[in-house]
């Protein structure tokens, strides 16, 4: 055998294949990053006042590695923003008013408008900091209310360094109404709004509902006014093209520019065009690029545009150079902060999510010719990050799907799907249904047309914002508190200052843990310590939804969500017929195998006394080393196929979701309904969260989303897949079930990622073996899989020889990742999680 | 019968009080463990069974932990926290710390398995453990899904399921009753007797061939191979008179011993001559050598301790020889792990 030299990568990365030249440089010239000349960097712009306002620190709140940079960001928009004209009487305007024309004025006339050379869609830029267009007064509330010493900033930051998790209001995260605009055009909204406007009494037309309507007309322009200026531009490069065929090009675009997305789309180029900039769009109303603005089922409503150009003579591949050139738009999010980024600027934070496959009415299988295009689309391309790729599979998915999917997943390291399985999906989306009493907007008849958000979040399409990141709380926080009666186990200390913060109860007084005679006493103090958690998060998440409501509207996305025109209501105040907002559980595996931890080693085996055990916690296990052993050796875990620790699993699950379920925020009305993401926070706040029970020493990761702990499924995949389905509810026996059967109460779905080795997909015989774990799963498992054909070989070679690998895609949790661009702990972290062999 | 009753024998002799759960009946087995998602052991996604103790004593054996019917003591360097609590708590004594880690006196040592029980890390452990029929039925039927979604099913390997007949008999047969497809892997080293106890209860006989030169055979494995060859054809002969039922040949790739093209020639020709419309399948399953440590671990000496895997070149030469040699090469498959060669050099 051989040694490895050192500099020279031993495995090979997917390529992209089959690129036109055009496409094979639009890729290209995307991944120079920040070398090229041209980029889709936020611009900030400013109405000119002294107190104006650009960056929304609202939306960062759920990423903490961000809080150290809200002055710098603040101040730096505020200080390179350009100056926008305003109209006279511009102050006059209601608020919401006035921010609908402030971006629709930045999108058409201030914003330069680029078509990249042999680009087939228009729509370039979109990143724009915009001004939060507050008068005086209006800043100095808002400021307040998040600056102030007792200001949403300063309660947030102490809530995460707590290690309860985080909250806040964020953009993003839902599926517009897209189907409508090509169906009909931004005209039919218009329209829609005009009526509604004529409909509203004179008091209604001079207050809230009649601002609201106003602004959401000026928006509903927008997306026109912003193709006519492309048209422009096409005309203009038409004329000075010498190519008659890219001249061709620019022609037809500069002609179907002046008609979408205004218009009906006509055709699937039109479509496509329409879609993009209707799209785009959201993100500049937002400020907020890509994050979660997801396409629902494109393959569905985008089919009979497909099927219509097919027929009248589009050559399939170009329909697919169309749907490449879209494809590559999606990327452009990442612009952003380009230049606070090595990699692309990439944070890998954003996801586009586009849905393909699935079932319809009946359990009938959807896939149709677009599906496999798009399909081929990603498989040419990849690897590239956006528009994220997430395939429904059921019971009756038909076996090429399957077999195209293994195929990819073989070729690519296992990115680049998010696998979404439709009957546990939509059982979980049927309980919502139920328990929030909106089975006219969720029953059966339109259930299956669901889709995932962001990185796998399953929602409603068009009129459902689920507030899906916006609260992640980590469950372990009140085993901690169950353990203490209420304090936290360490003390908090200021990296700034050194100081240390004077121990106080945040928790519930639950009593002296060491005096607890039986297991039942120490579950009983748990459970109070978790109502009181869900108190807190719902209380913290409520003053950021709130300054939403009042201070920060998006009209141009309200008038493509369903519910607010006819409520005439900002999305952000609730507007969307269906309004919820997701808890994102962050450990649970930790938190049920500390659990299981405590009651095997204190009660059942008496193997240590509560107060050794604390002791060794409060020391980080140092001087306890054998009952740390213990405690990660001898004790029962989560995720074995052990219906005993599953059953456990089961009772905190259906703890804490149950708890969700009683909270409302206050102005908006949101329900609370649950879910299990937890994104990148198992990394970071395992920094946070003192060492826990399951002899995990702080410092160490905890469990990411529904996956059992790292290393602690012994008994492999299977028995890791029927854990997770088993704790999601399982099946009923009888067959009822809140879905043929299926039980699931995590309505927006939970992220499961699991690692193979490569080996497993070998030749067509392994192939095939996994199409029937898939098929497994989705009768036993979880609502969604990501999957990792990954060994630790490849990422160690990665690690050292970066720049070989720098297209390797990996899921993380819920979202790909180029794998040389994330940090070296989670880096690690992925290397260390048990690869299961086949 | 008389070698079925050898693990009670082994542990009596040994001058152990035979402690409840070493008892092996027909509705207990000693087993090392179970392996779920096993995608060698047969069609489609299957658990496989290791059953332990074997008659054969193959010179390069993956699995030493398997030849034994006692359940044995190993101590694993990696998980050990060095808290001695193991050397506290060994009533006999055997074990001591030394450089080079924990030491056990394998002369001295029951496998009691109190080490194991006490040791805080899993560093100490014990292989082997005694499962009834029920509860082993219970965790096999947890996956029924995934078999029924791949034609997978349930194998019982090994070491030698068929030493323990009667068990293997009972169990598949209640695999049978829940639907189930079965496999045995054996080495044939077994009484017939054995054999039509579990056939009418089995879907797919896995069925090892490592040499057909009885001498050779004697050499590697401690035994000739007559027995084996027999037991083949009766396995045919059942086969034959009840169809429906799967053969399979499996023949391990060994440097030095079985990894000769005279060998895999003359097991070809016998496939072809003898089985040829009864073996829907011949294996050839490289040497590996990743078994290194167990050897360590049990104190064994190893014959292959540095034998390095074949190279690609090798296993290609013998996958020409055996799609040479009569079988239709449909049929022939080459599994197992080449070594890394250096392509950038």
């Amino acid at each position: 055998m051989t040694t490895q030299s050192c500099n020279s990568p031993r495995y090979s990365i997917k390529e992209p294949l089959n690129l036109s030249p055009r496409i094979q440089w639009l890729r290209d010239y995307y991944f120079q990053g920040n070398n090229r000349k041209w980029n889709n960097e936020f611009t900030g712009f400013t109405t000119g006042t002294p107190w104006d306002i650009q960056y929304q620190e609202l939306n960062f709140y759920i990423v903490p590695e961000t809080y150290t940079f809200f002055p710098t960001f603040t101040g730096a928009f505020q200080q390179a923003s350009f100056k926008v004209d305003l109209p006279e009487g511009f102050w006059e305007w209601s608020l919401p008013e006035r921010q609908a024309w402030f971006v629709r004025e930045v999108m058409v006339y201030y914003l330069p408008h680029e078509v990249l050379p042999g680009d087939l869609i228009a729509g370039g830029r979109f990143n724009v900091q915009t001004s939060r267009c507050f008068n005086k007064k209006e800043a100095a509330e808002y400021s307040k209310a998040v600056y102030g010493k007792k200001g949403a900033r300063a309660a947030e930051f102490w809530f995460h360094n707590h290690g309860y998790g985080n909250a806040g209001a964020t953009s993003g995260h839902l599926i517009p109404d897209y189907p409508r605009i090509l169906r009909e055009g931004w005209k039919s909204v218009h329209e829609e709004l005009n009526r509604k406007l004529s409909s509203l009494s004179q008091r209604e037309y001079d207050s809230k509902k009649g601002h609201q309507i106003k602004a959401m007309l000026v928006a509903a322009t927008m997306a026109r006014d912003v193709a006519f200026e492309y048209s422009k531009v096409c005309a203009q490069l038409a004329e000075n093209e010498a190519d008659s065929a890219r001249k061709n090009e620019l022609v037809k675009m500069a002609e179907m520019l002046r008609r979408v997305p205004w218009e009906p789309a006509q055709n699937f180029w039109e479509a496509i065009q329409s879609l993009w900039i209707t799209h785009m769009l959201v993100m500049s109303d937002e400020n907020y690029p890509g994050p979660g603005v997801s396409f629902g089922r494109a393959d569905q409503y985008l089919y009979p545009f497909w099927k219509k150009s097919l027929d009248e003579g589009m050559d399939r591949e170009f329909g697919k150079e169309l749907l490449k050139c879209f494809w590559i738009h999606c990327n452009y999010a990442y612009d952003a902060m380009i230049r606070t980024g090595g990699n692309q600027g990439i944070t890998a934070g954003f996801g586009q999510l586009i849905t393909i496959s699935g079932m319809g009415k009946g359990g009938v299988d959807l896939s149709n010719d677009l599906t496999y295009g798009m399909l081929e689309v990603i498989d040419e391309l990849s690897p590239l990050l956006e528009p994220k790729p997430n395939v429904r599979l059921h019971r009756r998915s038909p076996d090429r799907l399957l077999e195209k999917v293994i195929d990819m997943i073989a070729s690519s390291q296992g990115s680049p799907f998010l696998l979404n399985f439709d009957e546990r999906s939509i059982a979980g989306m049927l309980r919502e249904a139920r328990i929030a009493g909106v089975e006219k907007l969720i029953n059966a008849d339109n259930v299956f047309d669901y889709a995932p958000v962001g990185c796998l979040e399953n929602t409603m399409c068009g009129n459902d914002r689920s507030g899906t990141v916006d609260i992640n709380l980590n469950l372990l926080k009140a085993v901690e508190h169950a353990l203490t009666g209420g304090y936290d186990m360490i003390p908090w200390v200021d990296p700034m200052t050194g100081k240390q913060e004077p121990i106080k109860r945040w928790g519930a007084d639950t009593g002296d843990a060491t005096k607890f005679r039986t297991w039942e006493e120490f579950w009983n103090a748990y459970v109070a310590q978790t109502r009181h958690l869900m108190e807190r998060v719902a209380e913290l998440y409520d003053r950021t939804d709130r300054m939403r409501a009042k201070y920060l509207r998006t009209p141009y996305l309200s008038c493509l969500v369903r519910g607010c025109a006819d409520k005439a209501m900002d999305i952000n105040e609730g507007g969307a017929e269906l309004n919820f907002i997701t808890v994102e559980a962050v450990t649970y595996a930790t938190t049920v195998d500390s659990l299981l931890a405590i009651r095997h080693l204190v009660f059942d085996k008496k193997e240590c006394s509560m107060q050794e055990l604390i002791q060794a916690l409060k020391d980080n296990w140092k001087g306890h080393e054998v009952l740390q052993a213990r405690a990660l050796n001898k004790t029962p875990k989560y995720g074995r196929d052990d219906d005993q620790a599953d059953n456990h699993g089961k009772d905190v699950m259906d703890l804490w979701t149950g708890e969700t379920w009683k909270y409302r925020t206050s102005v908006t009305g949101k329900h609370y309904r649950p879910g299990m993401l937890s994104w990148n926070y198992w990394v970071g706040d395992g920094f946070i969260l003192p060492a826990s029970p399951d002899g995990r020493p702080k410092g160490q990761f905890l469990s990411n989303a529904i996956c059992p702990c790292a290393g602690a499924d012994i008994n492999g995949p299977t028995a890791n897949v029927n854990s997770v389905g088993k704790v999601l509810g399982g099946k009923d026996p009888a067959g009822n079930g809140d879905w043929d059967g299926y039980l699931n109460v995590l309505p927006n779905g939970a992220s499961h990622t699991m690692t193979f080795s490569p080996s497993l997909l070998r030749d067509p015989e392994h192939k095939s073996k996994f199409m029937a774990f898939l098929r497994s799963y989705a009768e036993n498992g979880g609502s969604a899989l990501q999957v990792n054909m990954i060994d630790a070989d490849i990422l160690r070679d990665a690690q050292t020889n970066p720049d070989s690998y720098r297209h390797l895609l990996v899921r993380v949790t819920g979202y790909n990742a180029y794998f040389t661009s994330i940090g070296r702990e989670l880096q690690n972290e992925i290397i260390a999680r048990e690869s299961h062999c086949m | 019968m008389r070698i079925e009753q050898a693990p009670v024998k082994a542990v009596e002799q040994a001058g152990i009080e035979p402690l409840p759960e070493h008892t092996i009946r027909g509705d207990k087995a000693i087993i090392l463990h179970t392996q779920r998602l096993s995608t060698e052991d047969g069609p489609g996604i299957r658990t496989t069974v290791f059953f332990k103790g074997c008659p054969l004593n193959c010179l390069w054996c993956h699995n030493p932990e398997s030849i034994s019917f006692k359940p044995q003591m190993h101590w694993m360097e990696s998980r050990c926290i060095g808290c001695g609590i193991c050397l506290k708590t060994c009533p006999n004594g055997c074990l001591t710390r030394t450089a080079n880690g924990i030491k056990r006196d394998r002369e001295k040592c029951l496998s009691c398995g109190r080490c194991a029980q006490e040791c805080p890390a899993g560093a100490q452990e014990m292989l082997g453990k005694t499962v009834g029929q029920e509860e082993l039925l219970k965790e096999l039927l947890k996956d029924k899904v995934y078999y029924d979604k791949s034609g997978g099913g349930i194998t019982l390997s090994g070491g030698e399921p068929l030493m323990q007949a009667e068990f293997c008999a009972g169990l598949l047969s209640k695999l049978k009753e829940n639907g189930i497809h079965t496999a045995v892997d054996t080495c044939g080293m077994c009484s017939t007797a054995s054999l039509e106890k579990v056939l009418p209860f089995v879907d797919l006989i896995l069925f090892d061939l490592k040499e057909i030169h009885p001498e050779k055979h004697l050499g590697y494995t401690g035994h000739d191979n007559r027995r084996i060859l027999e037991n083949l054809i009766h396995v045919r002969d059942y086969i034959r008179a009840n169809p429906g039922k799967q053969l399979w040949i499996r023949t391990p790739l060994i440097p030095e011993a079985t990894a000769e093209e005279e060998t895999v020639e003359r097991i070809g020709r016998f496939i072809h001559n003898t089985l040829e419309n009864d073996v829907q399948r011949w294996e050839l399953c490289a040497f590996n050598n990743l078994c290194r440590d167990k050897y360590r671990r049990l104190d064994m000496e190893w014959k292959y301790a540095t034998t390095p895997l074949m190279s690609k070149a090798d296993m290609g030469r013998f996958e020409t020889i055996a799609r040479g040699s009569g079988p239709d090469p449909d049929k022939i498959f080459v599994t197992g792990a080449a070594r890394v060669e250096n392509t950038n050099a």
